[in-house]
């Protein structure tokens, strides 16, 4: 294949549709440089190693890569210390024809709260992104509106997702309906492409099959991409069959990638639909590459692997998806519940039946905190017989009873009552309609007298219908980025700005990482960025603006007092590191913070307290505002400290004699009428 | 009668001592070096012929403890004492003592030392000389006397107080309003008690905007009192000039000789000998002058001079010291180019304030146009007790636009200091700065144009950011992967 390009960064998104269209068989969406990484590794794929990839990109024939999005920007600034943007920066300029594609969760964009309008208009406005794909966990359609809108008006391509499960209640009906909103909102057709996000991995190769067929029916003009994940060890005959019922785009993963939670391999999945006589289109040769390319570093990450290794056919039941499959398991080792892991699993099952949406972020956090949550509680009061006991119950309550309560004996309803007493605020935040509506309708309303107590009633009266779209209301976006600005003491940048926007917290430890550690997160390689350097002459090189820089390990010292010396050559000038340990003695100096501190404008020595007139200050002593209460010197100048309003001297922090902190707490006073 | 000098006791330490010692290592003349505890290890130290301890760290117990310095001199075998800048260069009671002791005394006699030390009498004398004065008031007490002058004469605020005995910019307030006073005079008075050992103030009317200018004096002691041209040293914080430049971009060949020519009238006045410095007040609005002190030593900002006249002012305080007439007359100096010097000190570029700590590393600047003046090497100490100053960086060129783009090459691309805070990104972001280049601003064009010189700040090259790499391997290779991977 000599040009593989049919789709390129630039085209209008009607242009892009037709494309794709008018190939004779499929092509493929890569996720290797996000959802792959997200549902093995936890994220943890660096982007020093996922750019090694962008070269064969290029000239492989990709739809697109989704390259961003979803947690992976989340755990990028929090755990990989890596800027999305400036992935998206480095993307462009090495695979420059390949559409690069997000994931949104609609009105919380990627972050874990709804945003009102005008955060999201400004956000997707400042993303340079060609694919919007967009989904939401309860397929409340009316929460897409402002994503749509925005992303279309900037004739980018919209890619709205329609998550799937498969249950009884999941019918093709339903699910046309969803389809139905979708394309009345996008105005037709010609210019989204439908995704179905199966992304627990669980539709079998019929169901897809009348999905798909019954969408076609419905939309012959619609292109449909097929997003699973192959948790349950069926994804590539699925795959076949959502081809073969007319969906155009698959989303696969580079084989050497694949383990058992993300997407279905590449190779494998070309091999099969050609066999089968669909057409797909793949430069082969690049693909191979970059298949090959993968293993050169993949085996760097076997710590950010899931605990729980393997394929698991009950995802049909407990529905976790694959991105969140890894997380889970990690959370439960280190919280010391791992072998609670399959109660937790069977809970699952039964709790997506009482209370019906998608598992997907958040709805699958929602599923898990809630249900860890309960199964731990049983656990840490009655032990395994506990646990034996709370299955029981919501066995005999779902499967025996088909949830008719009043069949429940007395006790049992008892306890029912109280099962959801601890849930966690976002469970109630679902159940009041913060995040929409359910799509099978709101839960029974012994759920809310479970939940809220004596308050349910007020609960089910005050639940909201509306979109949390049309609830929130603008936000003062000047006043955001000054807070920033305070924290920051400078002018944010626009990225760093959406960054805070999105997770206000993490983005500001980020900047100070960033500050402190500079490029590591991009020059250095994998080894090195998790394990450092270990033996004398341990070397690693790295370019900044394409000058080459080297660091040679020399020496680490023992550990005296909390310090550890290192000892390395930078481009071999030997230097000593100080490197704190966290068992590291904090000589905490204690800073001046609130209103009623008075801290010392300079670094110097306190050479005197109080004044001339009346001497020495001391605790309780009445100090009148604008008096001197003390002295700070500093080559040689003085700096007078006043007291800032009337006051009793409630605390001297510091001695005469002391070389104080610029900010240093000198005094705690409170203010006297 | 001309008198030898084999070796000179410097009394002092960082740059000025390491600047003397350049001269006498010249002049093959031996140093002693005096040094305090935090100062055994120091650059003066090692570099001097013979070095003598002399003190704990505080300057009282060491580089102001006269009775130490002058046995270290005795016992070392020194001749002279150069007593450098600062310390006890302004004291007259030392200048006495080095003379009393039998030593020559490397810079004016004590009694003009005296003389223009007092600024109360030293103004009184230079507006008898015919050299214009700042409206002001002298031996003030009270916050009244203040306020009954200010009425009297019609001043309006701001004023200055200053301490009788200060320089240096050390013991002057600024003050703007009223309730201010007592607060300012009380603190002029202290700082002025225990850096000075006196306490008498005077106030003068604050020159809003103006620009100080000071005048290089050499003089022997057969009446032979020349100029070596003007500088201007404007640029100032907290009252302290950081970066200095010869000659003034402020005033033109007129006004240049006028100044020049008034302070050769008043050093005549006072019989001054040695190097030494008249220093004005200029206000550019009015193109009227004003005297604001004598400066009875050598100076920080000296380099410069010598750059544009060919000079060595530390030759020239010796060979008057040993009784030499002035090797050169008035018409002999012809300054022919520009040189910008600025001070480097280990402060946060900031808020100014000082940082201390070991010098880890230390690169200094260097190619065509550059002279370095410094008191450090890599890995040296800056102790917390002494001036804040690491280095001057001088630049000159054949005019001031090359002498800048000389120092812009030093500072943004030569430099490299670790381990302590400096002035650099500040000192880069003057230079560069618009109303700098053309040579607009006042004393106050640090404060009043902070924000944008931050807001322009260069602090990290290349070098910096595999640093922080460094940094980050050497923390997980000690400590191992960390939680929040």
């Amino acid at each position: 294949m000599k040009d593989a390009i049919f789709v390129r960064p630039g085209m209008s998104a009607g242009e892009i549709v037709s494309r794709v269209r008018n190939l004779p068989g499929v092509c493929f969406t890569s996720t290797g440089m996000r959802d792959a990484g997200q549902s093995d590794y936890k994220n943890r794929l660096r982007f020093y190693d996922l750019i090694t990839l962008a070269p064969f990109y290029n000239r492989m024939g990709l739809f697109s890569a989704e390259c961003h999005g979803g947690a992976r920007w989340h755990v990028g600034i929090m755990n990989r210390r890596e800027n999305p943007f400036d992935e998206i920066r480095h993307l462009r300029q090495q695979m420059p024809n390949v559409l690069l594609q997000t994931l949104i969760r609609e009105t919380n964009l990627w972050g874990y709260r709804p945003y009102p309008k005008n955060v999201i208009e400004y956000v997707i406005g400042n993303v340079d992104i060609d694919v919007w794909r967009c989904f939401s966990f309860l397929n409340d359609i009316r929460n897409m509106r402002v994503a749509a809108e925005v992303v279309m008006k900037r004739g980018k391509l919209f890619s709205p997702a329609i998550s799937f499960t498969q249950a009884d209640w999941a019918d093709d009906a339903y699910y046309l309906s969803v389809v139905k909103d979708i394309v009345s909102l996008c105005g037709g057709v010609d210019e989204i492409i439908l995704v179905i996000k199966d992304m627990a991995g669980v539709g079998s190769p019929s169901r897809i099959t009348t999905l798909v067929d019954t969408i076609k029916q419905a939309y012959p003009e619609l292109v449909i991409q097929y997003h699973r994940h192959a948790t349950d060890g069926l994804a590539l005959p699925a795959l076949l069959a959502a081809a073969r019922a007319g969906a155009k785009i698959l989303d696969v993963e580079e084989d050497s990638l694949t383990r058992f939670y993300g997407q279905p391999p590449l190779l494998g999945v070309h091999a099969y639909l050609e066999e089968a006589g669909i057409p797909v289109h793949l430069n082969v040769a690049q693909a191979a590459a970059a298949v090959e390319k993968v293993r050169e570093w993949i085996n760097q990450y076997h710590w950010a692997e899931s605990p729980f290794k393997g394929l698991d056919y009950r995802v049909h039941q407990h529905r976790m998806p694959g991105g969140a499959f890894p997380s889970s398991f990690e959370q439960a080792e280190k919280g010391g519940f791992l072998h609670l892991m399959p109660a937790i699993l069977t809970v699952m099952s039964l709790f997506n039946q009482i209370i019906k949406y998608f598992d997907v972020t958040p709805g699958s956090q929602i599923t898990w905190t809630t249900c860890n949550g309960i199964v731990n509680r049983y656990a840490k009061e009655n032990g395994e017989a506990g646990v034996r006991h709370l299955i029981a119950l919501l066995e005999s309550f779902v499967l025996e009873k088909k949830q008719d309560f009043d069949a429940m004996t007395p006790e049992e309803q008892k306890e029912l009552l109280t099962l959801f007493r601890q849930a966690p605020g976002d469970f109630k935040n679902l159940l009041l309609g913060q995040y929409g509506k359910l799509p099978m309708g709101w839960p029974a309303d012994w759920v809310y007298k479970s939940t809220f107590d004596k308050d349910w009633k007020e609960a089910i009266a005050n639940r909201e219908e509306e979109s949390p779209l049309d609830l929130l209301d603008d936000e003062d976006l000047t006043e955001i980025r000054q807070q920033l600005a305070d924290q920051l003491g400078r002018r944010p940048t626009q990225e760093e700005f959406i960054l805070f926007l999105m997770h206000p917290k993490d983005a500001l430890d980020y900047f100070g990482f960033r500050v402190k550690y500079g490029e590591s997160p991009y020059v250095l390689p994998t080894n090195v960025w998790r394990e450092g350097l270990h033996n004398t002459g341990d070397a690693v090189e790295f370019e900044i603006n394409g000058k080459p820089f080297s660091i040679e390990l020399v020496s680490i010292g023992a550990e005296h007092e909390g310090v550890i010396h290192v000892i390395m050559k930078v481009n071999n000038k030997t230097r000593v590191f100080t490197v704190d340990t966290p068992r590291a003695k904090k000589t905490e100096v204690r800073m001046a913070k609130g209103c009623n501190d008075v801290g010392s404008p300079i670094n110097g020595t306190l050479w005197r307290l109080g004044n001339t007139k009346r001497g020495v200050l001391k605790v309780g002593d009445i100090v009148h505002k604008g008096e001197e209460i003390a002295n700070i010197e500093a080559m040689k100048m003085e700096t007078a400290i006043l007291a800032p309003f009337d006051a009793q001297v409630v605390e001297i922090a510091a001695k005469v004699n002391d070389i104080v902190k610029e900010g240093q707490l000198l005094f705690v006073l409170e203010e006297k009428e | 009668m001309e008198k030898t000098i084999n070796r000179i006791l410097i009394a002092n330490r960082g740059v000025p001592a390491v600047r003397v010692m350049h001269t006498c290592i010249d002049r093959k003349i031996l140093t002693t070096a005096v040094y305090s505890t935090p100062d055994r290890l120091a650059h003066h130290v090692t570099m001097a012929d013979s070095a003598v301890y002399i003190g704990e760290a505080p300057p009282g117990d060491s580089y102001l403890n006269m009775d130490r310095i002058i046995d270290a001199a005795l016992q070392s075998g020194a001749d002279a004492i150069h007593p450098g800048w600062g310390f006890l260069a302004e004291n007259h009671e030392f200048a006495q003592r080095v003379l009393d002791a039998g030593l020559i005394w490397i810079g004016p006699s004590p009694e003009v030392i005296r003389l223009m030390g007092d600024k109360i009498a030293a103004k009184e004398i230079v507006q008898q000389a015919g050299v214009p004065t700042i409206p002001g008031i002298n031996n003030v007490a009270t916050v009244n006397e203040i306020i009954d002058w200010m009425q009297r004469e019609d001043v309006e605020y701001p004023v200055m107080i200053k301490a009788a005995a200060g320089g240096g910019g050390k013991g002057m307030v600024k003050v703007e309003h009223e309730d201010e006073l007592p607060q300012a005079l009380a603190r002029v008075r202290s700082e002025s008690k225990k850096s000075f050992g006196d306490d008498k103030v005077l106030v003068e009317k604050y020159i809003e905007r103006g620009r100080h200018i000071e005048v290089q004096i050499a003089a022997d002691n057969y009446g032979n009192v020349i100029h070596l041209g003007e500088r201007e040293c404007t640029i100032q914080r907290r009252n302290q000039k950081i970066i200095e430049e010869a000659p003034s971009p402020s005033l033109t060949p007129e006004l240049r000789e006028e100044i020049c020519g008034k302070a050769v009238t008043l050093m005549k006045a006072i019989n001054y000998s040695s190097a030494g410095t008249v220093e004005f007040l200029f206000d550019s609005a009015t193109n009227k002058y004003y005297f604001l002190e004598v400066n009875t030593r050598l100076q920080v900002e000296h380099g410069i001079t010598e750059l544009i006249t060919g000079l060595d002012i530390v030759r020239i305080m010796i060979d008057v010291a040993r009784g030499k007439k002035l090797a050169f007359q008035q018409e002999d100096i012809h300054p022919n180019r520009w040189a910008l010097e600025v001070r480097l000190n280990a402060e946060d570029p900031r808020t100014f304030s000082p940082s201390f700590g070991w010098l880890t590393r230390l690169t200094e600047p260097h190619g065509p146009g550059v002279r370095i003046s410094s008191g450090v090497y890599e890995g040296a100490l800056i102790p917390s007790y002494y001036d804040s100053l690491l280095m001057l960086i001088m630049a000159t060129g054949p005019d001031r636009e090359a002498a800048i783009r000389v120092m812009d090459r030093c500072l943004s691309r030569n430099l490299r200091v670790e381990g302590v805070k400096t002035l650099a990104p500040l000192l880069l972001s003057i230079i560069r700065h618009p109303a700098f280049m053309c040579g607009d601003f006042s004393t106050r064009f640090i404060e009043e144009n902070m924000t944008d010189l931050i807001s322009t700040f260069v602090e990290n090259g290349d070098e910096d950011e595999a640093l922080k790499v460094a940094h980050y391997v050497a923390a997980i290779s000690a400590l191992g992967p960390q939680d929040w991977m």
